[in-house]
């Protein structure tokens, strides 16, 4: 089933993920090199889709982080169940006398407390964030860390160590690698800032670029398969033609589907201008571009319309 | 083969793509596992390995097209001879091709026909002669010549794989990777033909033709086409590799140069390289400050909130709660005279600053000749060259008074000077011996944190003339000369450490 990059390509397609054959290439080089993939591209293009539906594919559970500003360890890697641990420590009060029964001075007692080690720094007592948690599954997994660059420049350094040898370090306890198979890693980024070249050097990195029209059709066909063929191909065209305007946000995959979806509600056979300005918010999500776009409207919708 | 990948991953880092060892380690595991066979799979696969910005990446295409068209030209030969005989017709050399009939016959046996009727077409005088050679294949011309010199051997052997493999290693061995300017592209071909034997070929050539025998003399004139064949292969083989090798090496010379030399002296069409420098520069000087943000974010200790949130633990403090730092970014004001003789680096600089956005706080930029006026909403709406050009054709017309923009900038924006702003005046301080109004300047060193001014005209010829640069320097903290892109560099440096 991953014998061949094509393969892969038409096992993404039969989870209705429609893709070019670099997407196709990049799940199955970091299938077989067992190395994390960084995916950059405007938003809305799929990244995060093709994490999910990698794996969907390979029926591998799907463990996400998402990254924001202030992320840290606590939060992606592991923290200590403070809780639990206060109330062991209050429950076992009693038994503490136990233990240091006979002991005489503050060193012995010390020293015999030593003997019990760090019962309250072991794995009960832990608390696995996602990334831990990708590591410990025991028949592997798909990581997903989304919107990399959402994270602080210290929260990069912290995945080098993962993302190159598939462990993390743990200070009380010590490294934790990945149990059998190690995690297929996808990261996403929006490039909202240039993640650091070490992050860089370990990764393999795609570039989902808006698809073509060709491409761009057999998306829609495989996302909303309602729709009628003419509809579509004036849809896909009058989209590649307004990616080529002026706009603060061009319109991406996820905007087609939504609109498709939304003419097919409309019963619509066709595009016409009014049709075109009444659901121009599904595909414009700002009002300056809206209002730029609607003198355009006439001109697109008629190209569209006639290919 | 992986001599292959390392010359490849050596072209790309000339083309400026950084590889490091890691990624060549990938490179060559995914190689491993695609091998060389489709090509298009081939690329796919290096260019998630190897290229990490969407900028190298569109490097990376052009280097991988260049780098291994000559194998794929000889790949697709080896698949399917009729195609891509009809091209090498196009390139002229059908004859060669058209001729080699008799050796290749065993072989492809089908295709000759083809190309030969192909080239009868084209050539009629010659008709007769190749005629003749397809008549008595028997007679084995190549047979003969194997035995005479290695290079004709080598092409009569009609299969260009082993061809382009020895203009290869004959490229290796004069060292053709060293070279530097595109004067030295003939030298490299001739050096790379003597390497490959080229004096016996000659020698053999002119033995044939003095032969008696109808089928030696033949060979000869068989041996002299396929001479200029070769001729033509190899020069393309040295034209790739300048591209792949020296281009970029002239580039990085002209580059230092271009950072060296006055900015007003710069040839309109550096325009390009000097804009490309100056993102590299500022991309440098990005990096180099984005690191310093976060030191200063982390606050003090919220005690308050760090004892409320543990109450839950009894208590015992665990979990600290940091006040975090508000940064009130400080402000830079940008005033550029772009009168004619400074307008030019009033462009580089201004480049320079907005380049910087990430890391620099907010630039506001004033531009003026006589009048001046506040340009950033243009840098905020449009690209910067836009911007940079839009600024000039508007405010560039006009007489220098220095007095008269002060006076402007007093009234357009002085009060929102504070104690964290600084001022950057750019220009020569050539007033058309107007009045200065120094006493404006004076309000505004008073108000700003710095105030520095940038003179492109070197230091002794501040006093001289028309220049009122003495008597504003007595208003400046720092007053600097700052002509070419390394002093660019250098001001705007130390202004990211100071201002932030």
């Amino acid at each position: 089933m991953t014998a061949t990059a094509e393969a892969v390509r038409g096992r993404l397609e039969a989870h209705r993920y429609i893709c070019s054959e670099q997407i196709a290439t990049a799940v199955y080089l970091a299938y077989h090199l067992h190395k994390p993939v960084l995916i950059e591209g405007p938003p809305g293009v799929g990244k995060t889709e093709l994490a999910k539906t990698t794996a969907a594919m390979f029926a591998l559970p799907l463990i996400r982080l998402q990254c924001y500003e202030g992320l840290d360890e606590a939060k992606a890697i592991y923290e200590w169940k403070y809780g639990k641990q206060l109330l062991y420590t209050q429950v076992l009060k009693e038994t503490l006398e136990e233990v240091l029964q006979g002991a005489k001075g503050f060193a012995e007692s010390v020293t015999r407390l030593h003997e019990f080690g760090d019962i309250f720094f072991s794995e009960e007592f832990m608390e696995p964030r996602p990334l831990l948690k990708a590591l410990r599954e025991r028949d592997g997994c798909v990581l997903l860390i989304d919107e990399v660059d959402k994270a602080d420049h210290e929260f990069e350094s912290l995945l080098l160590e993962i993302l190159s040898d598939y462990q993390v370090s743990i200070p009380e306890i010590g490294t934790v690698k990945a149990v059998t198979e190690p995690p297929m890693v996808f990261l996403t980024s929006n490039n909202s800032r240039e993640l650091s070249d070490a992050l860089k050097r370990r990764c393999l990195h795609l570039y989902i670029p808006f698809p073509d029209t060709a491409l761009e059709q057999r998306i829609i066909q495989a996302r909303v398969p309602e729709i009628p063929p003419e509809l579509r191909r004036q849809l896909v065209q009058f989209i590649q033609e307004l990616r080529g305007l002026d706009l603060k946000k061009a319109p991406a995959i996820s905007e087609t589907i939504d609109w498709a979806r939304t003419l097919v509600l409309l019963h619509s056979e066709a595009l016409h201008p009014d049709l075109v300005r009444e659901t121009l918010n599904v595909i414009l999500k700002f009002q300056e571009d809206i209002e730029n776009v609607q003198a355009e409207v006439p001109i697109l919708t008629n190209k569209a319309v006639k290919g | 083969m992986d001599r292959t990948l390392t010359n490849f991953i050596h072209a790309l880092r000339n083309a400026e793509v950084r590889v490091s060892t890691a990624e060549t380690l990938d490179a060559f595991s995914a190689v491993q596992l695609v091998g060389y066979r489709d090509r298009a799979l081939l690329k796919r696969s290096l260019a998630l390995a190897l290229p990490k910005t969407a900028d190298e990446k569109e490097t990376f295409d052009a280097c991988f097209d260049q780098f291994f068209a000559f194998r794929e030209v000889s790949g697709s030969r080896q698949a399917n001879g009729v195609p891509s005989d009809a091209g090498e017709d196009a390139q002229g050399d059908g004859e060669g091709e058209g001729g080699a009939g008799g050796g290749r016959q065993d072989s492809e046996q089908p295709s000759s026909p083809a190309s030969d009727r192909q080239g009868n077409r084209k050539r009629k005088p010659r008709t007769t002669l190749q005629d003749g050679e397809e008549a008595e294949p028997d007679l084995g011309p190549g047979e003969m010549s194997a035995s005479t010199s290695t290079l004709g051997t080598l092409l009569m052997q009609d299969s260009k794989v082993e061809i382009s493999l020895a203009v290869s290693t004959a490229g290796e061995a004069v060292n053709v990777r060293d070279i530097q300017i595109f004067t030295q592209k003939g030298l490299y071909t001739r050096r790379i033909m003597d390497e490959m034997g080229l004096a016996e070929l000659n020698r053999e050539i002119a033995d044939l033709r003095d032969s008696a025998a109808v089928p030696e003399r033949r060979l000869g004139q068989e041996l002299r086409r396929r001479r200029e064949w070769l001729r033509e292969q190899v020069r393309d083989y040295v034209e790739r590799q300048f591209l792949l090798h020296a281009d970029v090496t002239g580039r990085r010379l002209r580059e230092e140069l271009l950072r060296k030399v006055k900015l007003s002296n710069v040839e309109h069409r550096s325009f390009r390289l000097i804009q490309e420098i100056v993102y590299k520069m500022a991309k440098r000087l990005a990096t180099l400050h984005a690191r310093r943000k976060k030191v200063h974010k982390k606050g003090h200790l919220h005690v308050p909130r760090t004892l409320r949130s543990n109450m839950s633990y009894d208590g015992a403090i665990f979990d600290l709660r940091w006040r975090s730092v508000k940064i009130d970014r400080p402000r830079v004001f940008a005033i550029c005279d772009v009168s004619g003789s400074v307008a030019n680096y009033a462009r580089f600089m201004l480049m320079f600053l907005y380049s910087l956005e990430e890391v620099m706080p907010k630039v506001r930029s004033f531009a003026f000749s006589s009048d001046l006026a506040e340009v950033t909403e243009l840098f905020e709406r449009n690209r910067i060259e836009d911007a940079i050009a839009k600024t000039l054709r508007d405010y560039a017309g006009g007489s220098t008074d220095y007095g008269q923009a002060f006076a402007d900038f007093k009234r357009l924006c002085l009060d929102e000077v504070d104690n964290r702003t600084t001022i950057i005046i750019l220009g020569d301080a050539r007033n058309n011996y107007g009045d200065p109004k120094a006493e404006v300047l004076k309000e505004m060193y008073e108000r700003c944190k710095r105030l520095i001014w940038l003179n492109p005209e070197a230091r002794n010829s501040w006093q001289v003339g028309d220049a009122e640069m003495r008597r504003y320097s007595a208003y400046c903290h720092q007053a600097e000369e700052c002509n070419s892109l390394m002093h660019l560099e250098r001001v705007v440096g130390n202004l990211l450490k100071t201002v932030r």
